[in-house]
């Protein structure tokens, strides 16, 4: 779980000193949190403690008050606009909650999107999306996203964050939307799509229901400043992302 | 999977207002391109039927008049030039074309047109084309008479027909003409059917000058109560009348000669005529109607822009939608500057189609217009689409409707991805 500093080996996720300040005034805090190639971690925390916030600082969707995070050793944050895009579109791949699949396209329409945004090459593209979405049990490829299943709509969402085969996938409460055994399953694919291509895996939740899936898991608010720790200030901290 | 399948499957999913707003830019677009088109069919029509004569002599009221009766048919000239007259014009000038003109009696209120065998072999109805016999020949003897194409297919006359004319238009301004009489006693035969050739002249009918001065010689004796057949030995210089001429100057290259203004000025000087200048009166008439053709015009303009409006309207109310899917193309790798030429590629799409289907629709129609007219009224200059114009309105749609979406993708640009996926932890 330590970061390697070797150049040949970087960690999938390097956060160091990390300090984002909401428009609020509030501050968020993470002193250090490294994972290793192909590690997965489940990150605590109850609902408004930062997040989300957390995870779209490390897709570099917004911009740290301080602090330095590496993505397979790559400092983001010194990347700038379309560079930084191409990076998060290669490097991270993202599920969230409600899915966010784009409505009239098909299951292989929103792979092959992600794979066309992260300037993959085209010949491979929809050999690359077929294959990935089969192993995920996904065999009506092209019927429209919003016509599957809740439980298939999110393996097309795990398929499309791991398009490009990224070194870390990001995925926000990936089981607040599904039944107490749809859960479970959902991060069983989850984390054995991840394992089957090599990607870390930061899953934040406030379901503590999952802490007896993951090896390595944390709490958020160990990681907050004592100076913004009251509930109301993170509560009104994590709606400002 | 492309950009360009992004923009057309979002297209797709707003399928209705899509629709709706391909539709509105296509009429107007559509619009916008018939005014133009009509606008220069009526102006080629109008250059067409002046033919190729130099000057049009008459004793019409004004120039103008006197190129509309005498070569566009639309009355017949009351004031006749008398055979000195004539004379001294055929003697004035060593004239390439010298073809005089009687227009006053009719058949089935199309314009019987009496004039010299030179009309049908010196003056050309179109310039550059000279006349083409569709059937038979020019005529030779008295009471032989030449149908215009029109005229024959309106009437269903064939070649070897009698007819008998009406002195007189057989129409006035209240829809008779109360002097109007048929000549029962003289018969035309036709010995010839011109092929269209898109002028007035179209539904003119022609015969020689001898045979029209009978027939009002005819009228003479019988108001002197002699009730005889009359010939051509019988016709006298009171007879012998033109109602006008058609000249043209000694050219090498058919282009205006150089004599042409001092011939004009000469004859303009002789208050006892008017002369005129086909071609430029025909301009003159264009610069009286152009006032009103730039109003049609701003007409058409308007709506253009108004279906502009319609696709600023309709992106920005898609707004809603589209701020999530611009996330998640962000999320997913997509710069800011991607999302904008992606909102802006469906605006201009939508302008690109619309324009497409407006030009489609504009030839359709024109095309039926144009059939419609030729065989229901023998025109056969109807709306052409000339292509100019068409790629004109079609770039000029294309980049209105670019402009349109401009503010959607400013907004595009300016969404933040961290705001429209909201976060829940």
């Amino acid at each position: 779980m330590q970061a390697s500093n070797e150049p040949s080996s970087p960690s999938a996720l390097e956060i160091d000193a990390l300090a984002f300040r909401y428009p609020g005034g509030f501050e968020l805090h993470l002193p250090r949190l490294h994972l290793a190639k192909g590690e997965e971690m489940l990150l605590v925390g109850r609902s408004g403690c930062g997040k989300s916030t957390l995870l779209q600082l490390i897709a570099g969707l917004l911009d740290p008050s301080s602090g330095a995070i590496r993505v397979g050793g790559s400092a983001i944050h010194t990347l700038h606009g379309a560079a930084r895009d191409r990076f998060r579109g290669r490097s991270i791949g993202m599920v969230f909650q409600t899915f966010h699949l784009l409505h009239g396209f098909s299951a292989r329409e929103n792979v092959l999107i992600a794979l066309l945004m992260g300037d993959l090459p085209k010949r491979d593209a929809d050999a690359r999306a077929e294959s990935l979405l089969r192993s995920l049990g996904i065999d009506r490829l092209d019927a429209p996203a919003e016509e599957l299943s809740v439980g298939q709509q999110q393996r097309v969402a795990i398929a499309r964050a791991l398009a490009c085969r990224p070194t870390l996938v990001l995925a926000d409460e990936p089981t607040a939307s599904l039944d107490p055994e749809n859960a479970l399953n959902a991060v069983r694919v989850l984390r054995d799509a991840c394992r089957d291509e090599g990607a870390a895996l930061l899953v934040v939740s406030h379901d503590p229901s999952l802490e007896s899936h993951f090896a390595r898991r944390e709490r958020l608010e160990s990681l907050r400043a004592p100076e913004s720790s009251s509930s109301a200030a993170a509560a009104r901290a994590g709606g400002a992302a | 999977m492309t950009d360009l399948s992004i923009v057309l499957r979002s297209l797709r999913v707003r399928a209705f207002s899509t629709s709706v707003v391909i539709a509105l830019v296509a009429i107007s677009a559509g619009l916008l391109l018939a005014i133009l088109s009509l606008r220069t069919a009526g102006e080629r029509a109008f250059e067409r039927g002046t033919g190729n004569a130099h000057l049009l002599v008459s004793r019409d009221g004004s120039p103008l008049v006197s190129v509309l009766n005498g070569l566009f048919y639309a009355n017949p000239p009351k004031a006749p030039i008398d055979a000195a007259k004539l004379a001294e014009i055929r003697g004035s000038f060593p004239w390439s074309m010298f073809v005089p003109m009687a227009v006053g009696d009719s058949y089935r209120s199309f314009p019987v047109v009496a004039t010299v065998p030179d009309f049908f072999t010196k003056f050309e109805p179109v310039a550059g084309e000279p006349w083409v016999f569709a059937e038979g020949r020019p005529f030779e003897r008295n009471f032989e008479i030449v149908l215009g194409s029109a005229v024959a297919r309106e009437t269903g006359l064939r070649m070897g027909a009698k007819l008998v004319v009406t002195h007189g238009s057989g129409k006035s301004r209240e829809g008779v003409d109360e002097h109007a009489h048929v000549h029962e006693e003289y018969e035309f035969t036709v010995v010839g059917i011109l092929a269209p050739t898109g002028a007035p002249h179209d539904r003119a009918l022609f015969s020689d000058l001898d045979s029209s001065w009978i027939l009002h010689a005819h009228d003479r004796f019988e108001r002197e109560g002699l009730h005889k057949t009359v010939t051509a030995a019988d016709l006298t210089d009171e007879d012998r009348v033109v109602t006008g001429v058609l000249l043209r100057l000694p050219s090498r290259d058919g282009s205006a000669p150089p004599a042409l203004v001092s011939q004009y000025d000469r004859m303009r000087r002789d208050g006892s005529i008017t002369v005129a200048i086909p071609a430029n009166e025909v301009q003159r008439l264009f610069d009286i109607v152009a006032s009103i053709d730039v109003l049609f015009i701003a007409m058409a303009a308007a709506t253009l822009l108004s279906s502009g409006v319609a696709i600023l309207l309709s992106m920005v109310n898609s707004m809603h939608e589209r701020r999530r899917q611009v996330a998640i193309l962000r999320v997913l790798g997509a710069s800011r500057g991607r999302i904008f030429w992606l909102v802006l590629t469906e605006s201009t799409m939508v302008g690109l189609v619309g324009a497409a289907i407006g030009v489609a629709l504009c030839a359709i129609v024109l095309f039926f217009v144009t059939t419609w007219m030729r065989e229901a009224h023998g025109i056969v200059i109807a709306p052409e689409l000339d292509a100019r114009s068409a790629i004109l309105v079609a770039m000029g749609t294309t980049a209105l409707a670019a402009l349109a979406g401009l503010v959607p993708s400013i907004q595009a640009y300016r969404t933040s991805v961290a705001r429209n996926l909201r976060p829940i932890g």
